[in-house]
C-alpha cells in the first residue's frame, strides 16, 4: 500500500466496524480497524475494500461503487448514506460503521432487505393501464413529466427508510419513505390510471399515516431526494387539497462526516 | 375499540382542523381575560350565561378531545406493545376521554337552562 502521509494529518485512519456472523458469535461487536489510506482511498467504500484484503471475513455489500446501485447503504457514524460516495477526508475518526439500523443483520454490514422491498411492492410500483396502448407510446406533456422529478432519482438503497423512526416501529405496516415515494412517482404519473385505487389502498392508519414528519428521509437521501414531500403531496391529494405543483423538492446531499 | 373508523385522511384532517378551533379559542379566551378580567365568581358566571360563549367553549372542547384521541392513538399506534396492551390503552383512553366530553356537558349544559 502507498503511503498518503504527505496529504493527511493523521496518516492512520481508525475505524470502528460492526460484526456479527450468526454462526459464530451469540452477540454482535464492534471491530477496531487502522487503515493507512492510500492515494486511491477517496471514499469510504475504498477504505473498507482495503479493510477487507485484510481481514477477508468483513461482509458488506457494494456493486457500481459511483451511488447509483444503492447496494452499499450503511450507517456512518451514526447517519446513514453509500459508503462509495461519502469522501474520507471529511470523515470524524475513528470511524464507526454500522449496518442500517432497524433492518435484520444477515452479517457484518449487510442486512435483510425482504420487508424492505415488501413494502415496495407493496405500492405497485409499476404503471396501471388498461387502454390499448397508441402505436409508438404513451406521451407525456413537458408538465406532466416534471411531476416526477424528485421521485424517479430514487436507487432504493434504503438510507430513508432505515432511518424513519415511524418506520422502525412499524415496518410491517407502515410502507417507508422510499416506497411512498415510489406511490407518488405513479400516483402522479398522467399515463396511470389506478390513482384512486393507489390512494385509496394508503387512506389507512398505517400505510402513509404513520409518517409524523420527522424528515430524516429528506435529511440522510443521498440523491437529496425528500420523501416527506412526496408523502405531503399523497396526503393532499386524498384531501382533494391540491398536491400537485410540478417537480418535488431536492436538496444537494449531505454526506456522513 | 375500532380503530379504524376514525383514521387516515379523516383522522389527519380532524387534527389539523381541531388545531386551528383549539388555538382560536385560547387566543380568544385569554385576550379576553387579560383585557377585561372578571371580578368576581358572579362576574365570571354572567360572562357563561352568553349562549354564543356556551356554544364556543363545547365546540372548543370536542376540538381539544377530538386531537387528544388522534395525537395519543397515534403514539400508542407506534409505541404500545404487544398488540393486546395497545387495545387497552386505547379502550382506556377512549373511556377518559368520553368522560371528560361528560363531565364538560355536566358544567356547560346547566348554565343554558
Amino acid at each position: 500500500m502507498t503511503s498518503a502521509a504527505s496529504r493527511m494529518p493523521d496518516p492512520k485512519m481508525r475505524l470502528s466496524i460492526f460484526r456479527f456472523d450468526p454462526e459464530r458469535d451469540a452477540q454482535p461487536r464492534m471491530q477496531d480497524y487502522e487503515i493507512e489510506p492510500g492515494a486511491t482511498h477517496h471514499m469510504l467504500l475504498d477504505v473498507l475494500l482495503a479493510v477487507k484484503a485484510q481481514d477477508s471475513t468483513l461482509s458488506f455489500r457494494r456493486s457500481c461503487r459511483e451511488g447509483v446501485c444503492g447496494s452499499d447503504a450503511m450507517n456512518i457514524n451514526g447517519r446513514n448514506g453509500l459508503a462509495c460516495i461519502t469522501p474520507v477526508r471529511t470523515l470524524r475518526s475513528p470511524v464507526t460503521v454500522r449496518p442500517l439500523p432497524g433492518f435484520p443483520v444477515i452479517r457484518d454490514l449487510v442486512v435483510d432487505m425482504t420487508r424492505f422491498f415488501a413494502q415496495y411492492h407493496s405500492v405497485t410500483p409499476w404503471l396501471v393501464n388498461p387502454e390499448p396502448p397508441p402505436e409508438k407510446e404513451r406521451l407525456q406533456s413537458p408538465a406532466e413529466r416534471e411531476r416526477l422529478n424528485g421521485a424517479y432519482e430514487c436507487i432504493l438503497c434504503a438510507c430513508c427508510s432505515s432511518q424513519c423512526p415511524s418506520y422502525w416501529w412499524n415496518p410491517d405496516r407502515f410502507v417507508g419513505p422510499a416506497g411512498l415515494i415510489q406511490a407518488y412517482r405513479f400516483i402522479f404519473d398522467s399515463r396511470d390510471r389506478a390513482t384512486e385505487a393507489r390512494l385509496d389502498d394508503l387512506d389507512d392508519a398505517y400505510r402513509l399515516f404513520r409518517c409524523r414528519t420527522i424528515m430524516n428521509c429528506a435529511e440522510v437521501c443521498p440523491k437529496g431526494l425528500e420523501p416527506v414531500s412526496a408523502i405531503e403531496r399523497i396526503r393532499l391529494k386524498i384531501a382533494r387539497a391540491g398536491g400537485d405543483d410540478g417537480a418535488l423538492h431536492t436538496h444537494p446531499p449531505i454526506v456522513p462526516r | 375499540m375500532n380503530t379504524t373508523a376514525f383514521t387516515g385522511i379523516r383522522a389527519w384532517l380532524v387534527q389539523r382542523v381541531s388545531a386551528v378551533a383549539i388555538l382560536a379559542f385560547l387566543v380568544f379566551a385569554l385576550a379576553s381575560f387579560w383585557l377585561r378580567a372578571p371580578a368576581g365568581y358572579a362576574e365570571w358566571r354572567s360572562r357563561f350565561e352568553n349562549p354564543a360563549l356556551q356554544v364556543a367553549t363545547l365546540a372548543f372542547s370536542a376540538a381539544l378531545l377530538a386531537h387528544v384521541w388522534v395525537g395519543l392513538r397515534d403514539v400508542l399506534l407506534d409505541y404500545a406493545r404487544p398488540a393486546a396492551l395497545r387495545r387497552f390503552l386505547l379502550g382506556a383512553l377512549a373511556a377518559v376521554l368520553v368522560g371528560l366530553a361528560v363531565w364538560t356537558l355536566a358544567i356547560v349544559l346547566p348554565l343554558a337552562a
